[in-house]
């Protein structure tokens, strides 16, 4: 493999005896942040020369370059299934021995704990900035019509009737792009559904049918204080439409606010917990790691990665992120954080939070899609069926392997 | 002579249907080109709203989609890709549609070949993927070199019909004549085969151009991390999941509209000289 | 002279084959290899013998795909083939103007499938039902792109859209093979109108035909950009085309191996439909 490929990262060292460290993250929203912050690491390193790449469809790149066995040194992935899948094929490094794991959130390190199909020895992934699920609301609005926070499911219906009253579209939903209905799902499941629901079932101790029941009941509740054709819209639509006050509320992440404030620079946009739970003391933030960092295997020179990874790491670059796109920081330790993550602020302060149902489920298994169809056919049996026989056909290597691992531990 | 008013009519008539055709392009054409000049803050979910002109004619959104596109190296990039494979498909594509072309209906050889070829165009690419990205690394091809074979490659069985399909109407006297003169075949293919396939050859480059030009999936997974962008590839830098910015997305799209109409009307008059030259007789 | 050509004809076939053999048969052949296996796109994989292929065929959601697929291929084919001969015509046809309206039609196949599929996402789900209600047709009130029933419809309106332009361009390239003589043998013959397409000018254009019909099915059977672009397989699963499974199960999802197998038989199936095509219409050129 030689001069042609172009090998930018591991085992080449061509900037005059400088040791190559190549990152590629997923996240192309951030590729200006990362500009900058690959300039800055390399004009105050000597000896390390950083390459940070944000390409768009980070993971088909992602998987051809390993097919090719072209690893970069670092990744910037998100703790969901393919960092699960990444944990099992063997291609990251453990990093239990970084000291800067030190500073990371307990609560991040145990979810990505959790994200590895079997339990594996050592931690693959440094949680660098998590994101929030609720519901975004328009503070402006709600000011002015006094209405207040709902805390309970019980509360949270009778404030969308009150909204509806007064001749205003309580939620918008962009139920066409099927991604989207996933939002209102795992924000309402970390309170009404086990988190680790997922694993049970691939232990078998229980079936979605049961676990999900009230869940997909309630989702269907919300429908009705949505537009009237909620999968005519797209997530665009919904942005839009949220930005221009066409609806007090909007259950999406975070990360949609960027998009909102592009539309309308004006709005002032807050959040609050999804409350699908009857008692106020249940209710728990959705939060998953949105972003973090892997060695891989094949990288040779470790300590010049953890040395890239306590630059990223410094305080002021994780402020600088944060600010940059509304994130949640990992890192423990004083950072000012948005303010449309106000309403959320005490759950991450006192580490309430849940990660999302659906970093466990196979993507193939489109269970976004899953939920648009039960959402329009409204047959509540008929998914939770679906979903059980799917998730049986989808995970068949997982569970197999899950039981060899329970059978022998 | 005598005809003209009964064509005159029904070319009239032929008029107003492709006046009426063109509204279904006029009308998101329009639409692409507002929502180029408008900013984001511009942007609504009314019609009245997205239909109306932006609020100034500026050149911004061009200027910041050329910046962030880093668009005249992207271009040359595109050019060199699509330029380098048009012109091997013109060569070597023509060249072989002809030897199949002439052979097929009489040996089982040339008749298993063509259909060998053609039907490499049901290949479904998600298949080719993964293999030729690796294959394509170890032949130290993951560069726009590679792009440029594979694209050979890829258009290969529809060019190669196109071409055999044009031959069944240029008659083999023509051949027979020079080969009556000495001349051999390889020359006679140049001298006087290739020549009349002119309107063809720019059907099979606008064709093969069209496809070239807007593809992102070659290049992603080929060049893949060499750093080097195709403006497709690039323009990928407006989109991501949780925000796209239309505005600047469409202002790049016109830009590289520009270059393949340019190629496609300069094509489309060579389409047409193949008749005034009275080449096909 | 005789061997002469046949040389040539071997030196000019045996290096090009090889390239394509090269570049598309063996990758597929280690495509095919992989559909045997559960690999995931990365890292190690089992091999599971014909696994794949027995779960291929109990799998609904595969079946509902080649249903969606095959009937959108069809009908598009049809409405394409018979819209791009009427413009091929027109735009051969000595009118004012030709070179822009020449371009003007050429422009759909260019825009990126960003803008196409902004378009006429907002098409469908504002002005559309927006129409619909000022001229109180119920039927169209709500977006068509939300209807499982009725989407499919949306993609083959914006597929035919999108490949008029190739298609005209390859039938405006047939019509210069036919030579103006036959027209004015005709015209004297009193063949005028329909007798004069369907007795003159169609029987010498049908390689092009046949071309556009095999481009067509292949095109459409292959469907994949506009179903990104427009409503990425939804509403409830009803326009998931084959190859978007393919890519969206098998490449950003981890069913690569499960995938490659679909893609093996829809391979099949499509060399199987497109020969009995040309096997057709090539009777049809001979019989003409």
């Amino acid at each position: 493999m030689a001069v042609m490929i172009p090998l930018a990262g591991c085992a080449s060292s061509e900037n005059s005896g400088k040791t190559e460290i190549e990152i590629v993250q997923y996240k192309p929203e951030a590729a200006n942040y990362f500009k900058t912050v690959e300039e800055q690491f390399n004009a105050t390193h000597d000896d390390i020369h950083l390459t940070i790449n944000s390409p768009n469809d980070a993971t088909t790149i992602l998987k051809t370059r390993f097919i090719r066995e072209d690893y970069p040194d670092i990744i910037g992935i998100g703790g969901d299934i393919n960092y699960s899948y990444f944990v099992d094929a063997e291609i990251l490094t453990d990093v239990s021995d970084y000291a800067g794991l030190q500073d990371i959130n307990q609560g991040y390190l145990d979810i990505a704990e959790a994200l590895e199909l079997v339990p594996v020895d050592g931690t693959y992934i440094v949680p660098y900035v998590a994101n929030a699920a609720g519901v975004l609301y328009n503070r402006q609005m709600f000011a002015e019509h006094g209405w207040e926070i709902p805390e309970t499911w019980e509360d949270l219906l009778s404030l969308c009737d009150e909204i509806q009253a007064e001749g205003i579209l309580p939620f918008y939903f962009g139920f066409k792009d099927t991604w989207t209905c996933l939002a209102p799902w795992n924000a309402m499941a970390v309170e009404l559904a086990p988190p680790d629901t997922t694993k049970q079932v691939n232990r078998g101790e229980t079936t979605f049918t049961e676990q999900y029941r009230e869940l997909a009941d309630k989702y269907l509740q919300l429908l009705p204080y949505g537009p009237a054709d909620p999968f005519a819209y797209g997530y665009n639509d919904a942005c839009t439409a949220f930005a221009r006050g066409e609806s007090a509320m909007y259950p999406i992440g975070s990360y949609a606010t960027p998009q909102i404030l592009s539309v309308n620079p004006e709005l002032d946009i807050d959040s609050f917990v999804m409350p699908a739970c009857d008692d106020r003391e249940d209710r728990t933030l959705n939060s998953g790691i949105d972003l973090g960092f892997c060695v891989m295997a094949d990288c040779p020179d470790k300590e010049a990665a953890y040395e890239v990874l306590d630059f990223l790491l410094a305080d002021e670059n994780i402020q600088r992120y944060i600010d940059d796109q509304n994130a949640v920081p990992c890192k423990s330790g004083e950072f000012k954080l948005a303010s449309m993550l106000d309403g959320m602020q005490e759950f991450i302060r006192t580490g309430n939070m849940t990660d999302y149902q659906d970093h466990y489920y196979p993507s193939e298994m489109s269970v976004d899609a899953l939920l648009q169809t039960y959402l329009i056919e409204k047959d509540l049996d008929d998914f939770l069926a679906t979903f059980d026989k799917n998730w049986q056909r989808y995970n068949r290597d997982i569970i197999r392997m899950v039981q060899e691992y329970a059978q022998n531990h | 002579m005598k005809h003209t008013s009964s064509i005159g009519k029904s070319n009239r008539a032929v008029m107003v249907l492709l006046i009426l055709g063109l509204s279904t392009i006029v009308f998101p054409l329009y639409m692409t080109i507002v929502i180029a000049f408008k900013q984001p803050s511009e942007m609504t979910n009314s019609i009245s709203g997205i239909l109306s002109l932006p609020r100034t004619w500026s050149l911004d959104n061009f200027r910041e989609a050329m910046r962030v596109t880093d668009f005249w190296h992207s271009l040359r990039n595109s050019l060199l890709i699509s330029v380098s494979t048009i012109v091997l498909s013109v060569l070597l594509h023509s060249l072989m549609g002809y030897a199949l072309g002439r052979n097929k209906a009489k040996s089982k050889f040339y008749s298993f070949v063509y259909l060998f070829i053609v039907s490499g165009m049901f290949v479904p690419f998600a298949i080719l993927m993964m293999p030729l990205a690796k294959q394509t690394a170890e032949l130290h091809l993951a560069n726009w070199a590679g792009v440029i074979i594979l694209y050979v490659v890829f258009y290969m069985p529809m060019n190669i019909m196109l071409y055999s399909g044009y031959l069944v109407n240029i008659p083999m006297a023509l051949e027979e004549a020079a080969r009556v003169d000495g001349a051999s075949t390889w020359k006679t293919y140049w001298s006087i085969i290739f020549p009349i396939m002119g309107p063809m050859h720019a059907t099979v480059a606008v064709i093969t151009a069209l496809a070239v030009w807007n593809d992102v999936m070659t290049p992603l997974i080929i060049m893949a991390g060499s750093g080097e962008n195709t403006l497709p590839l690039a323009q990928l830098n407006f989109q991501s999941q949780f925000g796209t910015n239309y505005n600047l997305a469409f202002a790049s799209y016109l830009l590289s509209l520009i270059p393949i109409l340019i190629f496609y009307m300069i094509c489309q008059k060579q389409i047409l000289n193949g008749v005034t030259n009275g080449a096909v007789k | 002279m005789k061997n002469d050509r046949q040389r040539t004809f071997l030196l000019i076939t045996i290096p090009i084959l090889a390239l394509f053999v090269c570049f598309n048969t063996i990758p597929l052949i280690r495509g095919v290899i992989y559909s045997f296996t559960n690999f995931r796109g990365f890292g190690k994989y089992d091999w599971v013998g014909f696994r794949n292929y027995i779960d291929l065929f109990s799998d609904a959601r595969v079946g509902r795909s080649y249903w969606f697929t095959i009937r959108l291929a069809l009908v598009t084919t049809v409405v394409v083939n018979v819209i791009s001969l009427l413009l091929a015509m027109a735009l051969n046809s000595k009118i004012r103007a030709k070179g822009f309206f020449r371009g003007a039609y050429f422009l759909p196949n260019i825009l990126g499938s960003l803008v196409v599929g902004y378009i006429f996402n907002y098409f469908f789900t504002y002005i559309i039902p927006a129409l619909a209600d000022m001229t109180g047709i119920k039927a169209l009130s709500s977006s068509i792109l939300s209807s499982p029933g009725k989407a499919w419809i949306g993609v083959m309106i914006v597929c035919a859209w999108q490949a008029i332009a190739m298609n005209t361009i390859i039938y405006i390239s047939g019509l210069q093979t036919v030579p103006e003589d036959v027209y004015e043998a005709g015209g004297l013959d009193g063949a005028t109108g329909w007798k004069q397409f369907r007795y003159l000018t169609f029987p010498l254009i049908i390689p092009f035909f046949s071309i556009n019909m095999v481009l067509c099915v292949k095109n459409f059977l292959m469907v994949f950009d506009q179903i990104m672009a427009l409503t990425k397989g939804g509403p409830a699963q009803s326009t998931e085309s084959i190859s978007f499974l393919i890519y969206n199960n098998g490449m950003a999802g981890g069913q690569f191996g499960f995938q490659s197998a679909n893609a093996v038989v829809f391979f099949i199936v499509i060399v199987v439909i497109s020969v009995a095509q040309m096997k057709f219409s090539s009777s049809k050129e001979e019989q003409l």
